[in-house]
Protein backbone atom coordinates (compact mmCIF):
# COMPACT_ATOMS: atom_id res chain seq x y z
CA UNK A 1 0.00 0.00 0.00
CA UNK A 2 1.54 3.46 -0.79
CA UNK A 3 0.42 5.64 2.34
CA UNK A 4 1.01 3.02 4.70
CA UNK A 5 2.34 4.35 7.52
CA UNK A 6 3.21 1.72 10.34
CA UNK A 7 3.11 -2.43 10.03
CA UNK A 8 4.11 -4.74 12.44
CA UNK A 9 4.85 -8.30 10.73
CA UNK A 10 4.52 -11.56 13.12
CA UNK A 11 6.43 -9.29 15.90
CA UNK A 12 7.17 -11.16 19.17
CA UNK A 13 7.85 -9.73 22.29
CA UNK A 14 9.58 -11.18 25.34
CA UNK A 15 10.86 -9.73 28.51
CA UNK A 16 13.75 -11.73 29.96
CA UNK A 17 12.96 -15.67 28.65
CA UNK A 18 9.07 -14.62 29.31
CA UNK A 19 7.04 -14.11 25.87
CA UNK A 20 4.28 -11.79 26.70
CA UNK A 21 3.01 -11.44 22.88
CA UNK A 22 3.59 -13.41 19.31
CA UNK A 23 2.56 -13.09 15.97
CA UNK A 24 1.35 -9.86 15.88
CA UNK A 25 0.32 -8.28 13.08
CA UNK A 26 -0.80 -4.77 12.09
CA UNK A 27 -0.92 -2.14 9.18
CA UNK A 28 -2.30 1.31 9.66
CA UNK A 29 -2.50 3.41 6.63
CA UNK A 30 -2.92 6.94 6.72
CA UNK A 31 -5.41 8.67 8.18
CA UNK A 32 -6.40 5.66 10.20
CA UNK A 33 -7.48 5.75 13.84
CA UNK A 34 -6.10 2.07 15.75
CA UNK A 35 -7.45 1.19 19.09
CA UNK A 36 -5.06 -1.30 20.93
CA UNK A 37 -6.28 -2.96 23.62
CA UNK A 38 -5.17 -5.58 26.21
CA UNK A 39 -4.32 -6.55 29.60
CA UNK A 40 -1.05 -4.47 30.88
CA UNK A 41 2.14 -6.71 30.96
CA UNK A 42 0.64 -8.00 27.19
CA UNK A 43 3.53 -5.64 25.30
CA UNK A 44 1.38 -2.82 24.31
CA UNK A 45 3.78 -0.20 25.28
CA UNK A 46 6.80 -2.02 23.80
CA UNK A 47 4.96 -2.28 20.17
CA UNK A 48 5.31 1.99 20.54
CA UNK A 49 9.03 1.86 21.82
CA UNK A 50 9.90 -0.60 19.27
CA UNK A 51 8.66 1.77 16.43
CA UNK A 52 10.83 4.69 18.05
CA UNK A 53 13.81 2.53 18.18
CA UNK A 54 13.55 2.60 22.58
CA UNK A 55 13.52 -1.36 21.79
CA UNK A 56 13.96 -4.28 19.87
CA UNK A 57 11.70 -6.69 19.17
CA UNK A 58 12.17 -10.74 19.85
CA UNK A 59 10.65 -11.61 17.29
CA UNK A 60 9.37 -10.58 13.66
CA UNK A 61 9.68 -6.93 12.21
CA UNK A 62 8.12 -3.35 12.46
CA UNK A 63 7.93 -1.10 9.70
CA UNK A 64 7.21 2.80 9.11
CA UNK A 65 6.33 3.97 5.17
CA UNK A 66 7.23 0.94 4.27
CA UNK A 67 10.46 0.97 5.31
CA UNK A 68 12.17 -2.01 8.21
CA UNK A 69 13.31 -0.26 11.07
CA UNK A 70 16.99 0.89 11.03
CA UNK A 71 18.51 3.79 13.13
CA UNK A 72 17.93 5.72 10.48
CA UNK A 73 14.49 5.02 9.94
CA UNK A 74 13.72 5.28 13.75
CA UNK A 75 15.18 8.81 13.88
CA UNK A 76 12.99 9.40 10.68
CA UNK A 77 10.11 8.28 13.34
CA UNK A 78 11.28 10.43 16.16
CA UNK A 79 10.93 13.63 13.68
CA UNK A 80 7.49 12.77 12.05
CA UNK A 81 5.30 11.17 14.59
CA UNK A 82 4.25 12.56 18.16
CA UNK A 83 4.79 10.52 21.17
CA UNK A 84 2.89 10.83 24.09
CA UNK A 85 4.16 8.15 26.67
CA UNK A 86 2.27 6.89 29.87
CA UNK A 87 4.07 9.40 32.08
CA UNK A 88 5.36 12.72 30.45
CA UNK A 89 8.77 13.53 31.96
CA UNK A 90 9.92 16.98 30.65
CA UNK A 91 12.65 16.94 33.73
CA UNK A 92 12.79 19.67 36.73
CA UNK A 93 12.36 23.54 36.61
CA UNK A 94 10.33 26.03 34.79
CA UNK A 95 7.83 24.67 31.52
CA UNK A 96 8.52 27.76 29.98
CA UNK A 97 12.55 26.64 29.81
CA UNK A 98 11.61 23.17 29.14
CA UNK A 99 9.23 24.29 26.40
CA UNK A 100 12.17 26.64 25.04
CA UNK A 101 14.37 23.89 25.08
CA UNK A 102 12.40 21.49 22.74
CA UNK A 103 11.59 23.83 20.68
CA UNK A 104 15.08 24.18 19.66
CA UNK A 105 15.53 20.52 18.52
CA UNK A 106 16.11 21.02 14.96
CA UNK A 107 13.18 19.61 13.71
CA UNK A 108 10.66 21.74 15.79
CA UNK A 109 12.07 24.98 14.65
CA UNK A 110 9.21 27.47 13.97
CA UNK A 111 6.83 25.20 15.28
CA UNK A 112 4.66 25.50 19.09
CA UNK A 113 3.23 28.80 18.14
CA UNK A 114 2.72 30.54 21.05
CA UNK A 115 -1.04 32.02 20.27
CA UNK A 116 -1.83 27.98 19.61
CA UNK A 117 -0.45 27.08 23.06
CA UNK A 118 -2.80 29.32 25.10
CA UNK A 119 -5.78 28.20 23.02
CA UNK A 120 -4.82 24.98 23.99
CA UNK A 121 -4.00 25.68 27.38
CA UNK A 122 -8.05 27.53 27.76
CA UNK A 123 -9.10 24.35 25.90
CA UNK A 124 -7.76 21.44 28.46
CA UNK A 125 -8.69 23.76 31.47
CA UNK A 126 -5.28 24.60 32.09
CA UNK A 127 -4.31 27.51 34.37
CA UNK A 128 -2.96 30.49 32.16
CA UNK A 129 0.24 30.84 34.20
CA UNK A 130 1.11 27.09 33.90
CA UNK A 131 4.21 28.34 31.93
CA UNK A 132 5.77 29.55 35.40
CA UNK A 133 5.33 26.56 37.73
CA UNK A 134 7.96 24.07 37.55
CA UNK A 135 7.56 21.03 35.77
CA UNK A 136 8.19 18.67 38.85
CA UNK A 137 5.48 20.23 41.42
CA UNK A 138 2.20 19.56 38.32
CA UNK A 139 -0.43 17.06 39.06
CA UNK A 140 -0.51 13.95 37.33
CA UNK A 141 -3.53 15.40 35.14
CA UNK A 142 -1.52 18.39 34.27
CA UNK A 143 1.87 16.81 33.20
CA UNK A 144 -0.22 14.35 31.06
CA UNK A 145 -2.14 17.64 29.36
CA UNK A 146 1.34 19.29 29.26
CA UNK A 147 2.88 16.30 27.31
CA UNK A 148 -0.36 16.06 25.01
CA UNK A 149 0.20 19.95 24.53
CA UNK A 150 3.56 19.26 23.46
CA UNK A 151 2.16 16.47 20.96
CA UNK A 152 -0.19 19.09 19.64
CA UNK A 153 2.06 22.33 19.03
CA UNK A 154 4.82 19.91 17.24
CA UNK A 155 2.74 20.05 13.95
CA UNK A 156 3.21 16.19 13.20
CA UNK A 157 0.21 14.44 11.69
CA UNK A 158 1.20 11.16 13.43
CA UNK A 159 0.19 10.24 17.05
CA UNK A 160 1.40 7.64 19.34
CA UNK A 161 -0.92 8.11 22.20
CA UNK A 162 0.65 5.81 25.25
CA UNK A 163 -2.49 6.30 27.98
CA UNK A 164 -2.62 9.43 27.12
CA UNK A 165 -5.59 10.24 28.72
CA UNK A 166 -5.43 7.90 32.10
CA UNK A 167 -4.86 10.85 34.45
CA UNK A 168 -7.79 12.97 33.31
CA UNK A 169 -11.64 13.07 34.42
CA UNK A 170 -14.26 12.18 32.11
CA UNK A 171 -15.03 15.12 30.83
CA UNK A 172 -11.58 15.95 29.98
CA UNK A 173 -10.55 12.49 28.55
CA UNK A 174 -13.75 13.26 26.07
CA UNK A 175 -12.33 16.91 25.41
CA UNK A 176 -9.02 15.45 24.23
CA UNK A 177 -10.48 12.75 22.64
CA UNK A 178 -12.62 14.89 20.42
CA UNK A 179 -10.45 17.50 19.62
CA UNK A 180 -7.78 14.22 18.02
CA UNK A 181 -10.30 11.90 16.44
CA UNK A 182 -12.18 15.39 14.14
CA UNK A 183 -8.75 15.61 12.29
CA UNK A 184 -9.73 12.96 9.78
CA UNK A 185 -5.98 13.07 8.03
CA UNK A 186 -4.12 12.93 11.00
CA UNK A 187 -3.02 8.94 12.05
CA UNK A 188 -3.55 7.74 15.24
CA UNK A 189 -2.28 4.82 17.19
CA UNK A 190 -3.74 4.61 20.89
CA UNK A 191 -3.11 2.48 23.72
CA UNK A 192 -6.06 3.44 26.29
CA UNK A 193 -8.21 1.55 28.59
CA UNK A 194 -10.19 4.70 28.32
CA UNK A 195 -13.66 4.11 27.15
CA UNK A 196 -13.73 7.52 25.20
CA UNK A 197 -11.39 6.51 22.50
CA UNK A 198 -13.95 3.75 21.77
CA UNK A 199 -15.48 5.28 18.47
CA UNK A 200 -17.17 4.79 14.89
CA UNK A 201 -13.80 5.76 13.16
CA UNK A 202 -11.38 3.79 15.60
CA UNK A 203 -10.63 0.30 14.59
CA UNK A 204 -10.12 -1.66 18.21
CA UNK A 205 -7.65 -4.34 18.11
CA UNK A 206 -7.16 -6.53 21.03
CA UNK A 207 -3.90 -7.21 22.07
CA UNK A 208 -3.65 -11.34 23.44
CA UNK A 209 -1.06 -12.20 26.02
CA UNK A 210 0.80 -14.97 24.00
CA UNK A 211 0.61 -18.28 26.16
CA UNK A 212 3.61 -19.07 28.24
CA UNK A 213 6.56 -20.44 26.91
CA UNK B 1 66.28 31.15 53.28
CA UNK B 2 65.53 27.68 52.41
CA UNK B 3 63.67 25.39 54.41
CA UNK B 4 65.74 23.83 57.30
CA UNK B 5 66.61 19.78 56.64
CA UNK B 6 64.83 17.85 59.10
CA UNK B 7 66.89 14.82 60.47
CA UNK B 8 65.78 11.59 60.63
CA UNK B 9 65.87 11.67 64.79
CA UNK B 10 63.57 14.45 64.17
CA UNK B 11 61.24 12.72 61.81
CA UNK B 12 60.54 9.87 64.40
CA UNK B 13 59.64 12.60 67.20
CA UNK B 14 56.77 13.64 64.35
CA UNK B 15 55.69 9.98 63.65
CA UNK B 16 55.93 9.84 68.12
CA UNK B 17 53.01 12.45 67.01
CA UNK B 18 50.91 9.77 66.10
CA UNK B 19 50.74 8.32 69.50
CA UNK B 20 47.91 10.47 70.34
CA UNK B 21 45.23 9.49 67.97
CA UNK B 22 46.29 5.76 68.54
CA UNK B 23 45.44 6.65 72.41
CA UNK B 24 41.93 8.06 71.88
CA UNK B 25 41.34 5.31 69.38
CA UNK B 26 41.94 2.78 72.46
CA UNK B 27 39.90 4.78 75.12
CA UNK B 28 37.16 5.04 72.83
CA UNK B 29 37.47 1.87 70.50
CA UNK B 30 37.39 3.77 67.36
CA UNK B 31 38.01 0.95 65.90
CA UNK B 32 40.69 2.60 63.50
CA UNK B 33 44.42 1.84 65.01
CA UNK B 34 44.96 -0.85 62.01
CA UNK B 35 43.70 1.82 59.71
CA UNK B 36 46.00 4.00 61.02
CA UNK B 37 48.86 2.46 61.32
CA UNK B 38 49.03 0.73 57.55
CA UNK B 39 47.49 4.42 55.59
CA UNK B 40 50.58 5.88 57.34
CA UNK B 41 52.97 2.92 56.53
CA UNK B 42 51.66 3.00 52.85
CA UNK B 43 52.28 6.83 52.40
CA UNK B 44 55.47 6.86 53.71
CA UNK B 45 56.60 4.32 51.78
CA UNK B 46 54.98 5.58 48.72
CA UNK B 47 56.22 8.72 49.27
CA UNK B 48 59.72 7.27 49.95
CA UNK B 49 59.82 5.67 46.61
CA UNK B 50 58.75 8.48 44.61
CA UNK B 51 61.39 10.86 46.67
CA UNK B 52 64.21 8.28 45.19
CA UNK B 53 62.30 8.20 41.56
CA UNK B 54 61.72 12.17 41.52
CA UNK B 55 65.86 12.37 42.56
CA UNK B 56 66.80 9.93 39.81
CA UNK B 57 64.56 12.28 37.18
CA UNK B 58 65.12 15.59 37.99
CA UNK B 59 69.02 14.97 38.08
CA UNK B 60 68.50 13.25 34.47
CA UNK B 61 65.72 15.47 33.24
CA UNK B 62 65.37 14.08 30.26
CA UNK B 63 62.37 15.55 28.05
CA UNK B 64 61.12 12.08 26.85
CA UNK B 65 61.37 10.40 30.62
CA UNK B 66 59.44 13.21 32.07
CA UNK B 67 56.57 13.01 29.63
CA UNK B 68 57.11 9.58 30.11
CA UNK B 69 56.14 9.85 33.68
CA UNK B 70 53.45 12.33 32.71
CA UNK B 71 51.75 9.77 30.70
CA UNK B 72 52.13 7.19 33.48
CA UNK B 73 50.30 10.00 35.70
CA UNK B 74 47.37 10.25 33.03
CA UNK B 75 47.02 6.67 32.51
CA UNK B 76 46.72 5.65 36.55
CA UNK B 77 44.43 9.14 36.48
CA UNK B 78 42.05 7.69 33.85
CA UNK B 79 41.91 4.84 35.47
CA UNK B 80 40.98 5.54 38.79
CA UNK B 81 38.20 8.13 37.65
CA UNK B 82 36.80 4.35 35.73
CA UNK B 83 37.22 2.74 38.77
CA UNK B 84 35.15 5.18 40.84
CA UNK B 85 32.20 5.32 38.88
CA UNK B 86 31.24 1.74 38.43
CA UNK B 87 30.92 1.65 34.53
CA UNK B 88 32.72 -0.66 32.57
CA UNK B 89 36.30 -0.38 32.07
CA UNK B 90 37.04 -1.96 28.38
CA UNK B 91 34.63 0.42 26.46
CA UNK B 92 35.39 3.77 28.09
CA UNK B 93 39.50 3.52 28.95
CA UNK B 94 40.48 4.73 25.41
CA UNK B 95 38.30 8.01 25.25
CA UNK B 96 38.71 8.84 29.13
CA UNK B 97 42.88 8.54 28.18
CA UNK B 98 41.97 10.34 25.89
CA UNK B 99 40.36 13.08 27.39
CA UNK B 100 42.67 13.62 29.75
CA UNK B 101 45.90 13.73 27.51
CA UNK B 102 45.03 16.33 25.28
CA UNK B 103 43.16 18.29 28.02
CA UNK B 104 45.66 18.27 30.76
CA UNK B 105 48.64 18.43 28.65
CA UNK B 106 48.22 21.21 26.27
CA UNK B 107 46.83 23.46 29.22
CA UNK B 108 50.42 22.23 30.74
CA UNK B 109 52.03 23.02 27.89
CA UNK B 110 50.60 26.46 27.89
CA UNK B 111 51.20 27.00 31.46
CA UNK B 112 54.82 26.58 31.05
CA UNK B 113 55.39 28.34 27.87
CA UNK B 114 53.16 31.77 28.52
CA UNK B 115 52.72 31.53 32.19
CA UNK B 116 56.08 30.21 33.65
CA UNK B 117 58.14 31.50 30.24
CA UNK B 118 60.48 28.17 30.73
CA UNK B 119 62.93 27.91 28.21
CA UNK B 120 62.88 23.89 28.83
CA UNK B 121 59.07 23.24 28.20
CA UNK B 122 59.76 19.60 29.49
CA UNK B 123 61.77 21.10 32.37
CA UNK B 124 61.14 18.21 35.28
CA UNK B 125 61.36 20.53 38.17
CA UNK B 126 58.09 22.28 36.47
CA UNK B 127 56.17 19.75 34.51
CA UNK B 128 56.32 16.69 36.98
CA UNK B 129 54.63 18.34 40.01
CA UNK B 130 52.82 21.54 38.42
CA UNK B 131 51.09 18.25 35.93
CA UNK B 132 50.38 16.36 39.31
CA UNK B 133 48.18 19.07 40.59
CA UNK B 134 46.56 19.61 37.26
CA UNK B 135 45.83 15.62 36.90
CA UNK B 136 45.32 15.18 40.92
CA UNK B 137 42.10 18.21 40.24
CA UNK B 138 40.98 17.25 37.56
CA UNK B 139 40.59 13.91 38.41
CA UNK B 140 38.46 14.72 41.23
CA UNK B 141 36.14 16.47 38.72
CA UNK B 142 36.55 13.79 36.34
CA UNK B 143 35.25 11.30 38.77
CA UNK B 144 32.15 13.19 39.97
CA UNK B 145 31.65 14.53 36.50
CA UNK B 146 31.10 11.22 34.59
CA UNK B 147 29.87 9.26 37.37
CA UNK B 148 26.90 11.54 37.93
CA UNK B 149 26.50 12.17 34.16
CA UNK B 150 25.65 8.00 33.62
CA UNK B 151 24.01 7.81 36.71
CA UNK B 152 21.83 10.68 35.99
CA UNK B 153 20.79 8.76 32.41
CA UNK B 154 20.38 5.94 33.61
CA UNK B 155 18.20 6.93 36.71
CA UNK B 156 15.69 9.40 34.45
CA UNK B 157 16.30 7.30 31.16
CA UNK B 158 12.30 8.12 30.23
CA UNK B 159 12.63 11.40 29.97
CA UNK B 160 15.93 11.03 27.82
CA UNK B 161 13.76 8.73 25.80
CA UNK B 162 10.96 11.03 25.76
CA UNK B 163 13.54 14.38 24.39
CA UNK B 164 14.03 12.08 21.46
CA UNK B 165 10.70 11.28 20.52
CA UNK B 166 10.21 14.91 20.51
CA UNK B 167 13.12 14.87 17.48
CA UNK B 168 16.06 15.91 19.63
CA UNK B 169 19.51 14.56 18.37
CA UNK B 170 21.79 12.56 20.40
CA UNK B 171 23.53 15.44 21.51
CA UNK B 172 20.76 18.05 22.52
CA UNK B 173 18.97 14.92 24.64
CA UNK B 174 22.33 14.70 26.09
CA UNK B 175 22.69 18.22 26.95
CA UNK B 176 20.52 18.72 29.87
CA UNK B 177 22.76 15.97 31.28
CA UNK B 178 26.25 17.28 30.59
CA UNK B 179 25.01 20.28 31.57
CA UNK B 180 24.00 19.10 35.19
CA UNK B 181 27.10 17.13 35.73
CA UNK B 182 29.34 19.76 34.59
CA UNK B 183 28.00 22.50 37.23
CA UNK B 184 28.22 19.58 39.92
CA UNK B 185 32.51 18.65 38.75
CA UNK B 186 33.13 22.53 38.94
CA UNK B 187 31.25 23.25 41.52
CA UNK B 188 34.27 22.40 44.60
CA UNK B 189 36.67 23.80 42.28
CA UNK B 190 35.11 27.60 42.25
CA UNK B 191 34.75 27.01 45.39
CA UNK B 192 38.04 26.43 46.59
CA UNK B 193 39.34 29.21 44.33
CA UNK B 194 36.81 31.73 46.28
CA UNK B 195 37.89 30.70 49.69
CA UNK B 196 41.91 30.84 49.32
CA UNK B 197 43.56 32.23 51.48
CA UNK B 198 40.84 33.18 53.63
CA UNK B 199 40.80 29.51 55.67
CA UNK B 200 44.04 28.53 54.86
CA UNK B 201 46.98 28.60 52.73
CA UNK B 202 47.03 26.68 49.72
CA UNK B 203 49.78 23.63 49.60
CA UNK B 204 51.59 25.07 46.84
CA UNK B 205 51.88 29.02 48.58
CA UNK B 206 53.03 26.69 51.54
CA UNK B 207 55.48 25.02 50.11
CA UNK B 208 56.99 27.79 48.23
CA UNK B 209 56.81 29.55 51.74
CA UNK B 210 58.81 27.43 53.34
CA UNK B 211 61.07 27.11 51.03
CA UNK B 212 61.96 30.40 51.10
CA UNK B 213 60.03 32.23 48.42
CA UNK B 214 58.83 35.93 48.59
CA UNK B 215 55.03 36.07 49.68
CA UNK B 216 54.49 37.90 46.59
CA UNK B 217 55.82 35.33 44.49
CA UNK B 218 53.93 32.57 46.09
CA UNK B 219 50.68 34.11 45.51
CA UNK B 220 51.57 34.94 41.79
CA UNK B 221 51.91 30.93 41.34
CA UNK B 222 48.96 30.14 43.47
CA UNK B 223 46.52 32.15 41.84
CA UNK B 224 47.97 30.91 38.00
CA UNK B 225 47.63 27.66 38.96
CA UNK B 226 44.32 27.64 40.59
CA UNK B 227 43.14 29.25 37.29
CA UNK B 228 44.91 26.45 35.13
CA UNK B 229 43.66 23.52 37.51
CA UNK B 230 40.22 24.93 37.05
CA UNK B 231 40.45 25.29 33.25
CA UNK B 232 41.74 21.61 32.56
CA UNK B 233 39.09 20.65 35.21
CA UNK B 234 36.42 22.37 33.01
CA UNK B 235 38.32 21.13 29.69
CA UNK B 236 39.19 17.53 30.45
CA UNK B 237 35.37 16.79 32.28
CA UNK B 238 34.04 18.00 29.25
CA UNK B 239 36.41 15.95 26.88
CA UNK B 240 35.72 12.89 28.83
CA UNK B 241 31.82 13.09 28.85
CA UNK B 242 31.56 13.95 25.24
CA UNK B 243 33.97 11.39 23.87
CA UNK B 244 32.38 8.57 26.27
CA UNK B 245 29.01 9.36 24.74
CA UNK B 246 30.12 8.76 21.81
CA UNK B 247 31.28 5.00 22.55
CA UNK B 248 28.89 4.41 25.10
CA UNK B 249 25.95 5.09 22.78
CA UNK B 250 24.35 3.03 19.89
CA UNK B 251 23.15 3.96 16.45
CA UNK B 252 19.72 4.27 18.14
CA UNK B 253 21.12 7.64 20.34
CA UNK B 254 20.19 4.66 23.56
CA UNK B 255 23.23 4.42 25.98
CA UNK B 256 24.38 0.73 26.46
CA UNK B 257 23.56 -0.65 29.20
CA UNK B 258 26.75 -3.12 28.89
CA UNK B 259 28.75 0.21 29.98
CA UNK B 260 27.15 0.13 33.73
CA UNK B 261 29.31 -2.58 35.79
CA UNK B 262 27.43 -4.89 37.46
CA UNK B 263 26.53 -3.99 41.29
CA UNK B 264 28.22 -6.88 43.71
CA UNK B 265 24.63 -8.13 44.42
CA UNK B 266 23.44 -11.03 42.13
Amino acid sequence: MQDEIIRYENAGISFGNKKVLSNFSLCIPKGKKVLLKGKSGAGKSTLFKALLGFEKLSEGAVYYKGKALSPQVAWQVRKEAAYISQDTDLGEGPIKLLLEEIRAYKPNRGKMNPEKFHMLINEFELEKDILEKNFERLSGGEKQRIGILIALLLERDIFLLDEATSALDSGLKKKVADYFLKHTDWTLFIISHDREWERNEVEIVNVEKAGSG
Amino acid sequence: MASPDISIPSMILCFLLLSIPLAINYKIKLNLSRRTINSVTRMTVQLALVGVFLTFIFDLNSGILNIAWLLGMVTVASYTTIRNVELQMEKLFLPVILSFTVANLSILLYFNEFVLDLENLLEARFLIPIGGMILGNSLSGNVVGIGEFYADIRRNENRYLYNLSLGASRYEALLPYIRKCLRSALRPTLANIATAGVVFLPGMMTGQILGGASPILAIKYQISIMITIYVSTALSTTFSILSTTQAASDDYGLVKKEIYRKKGKN
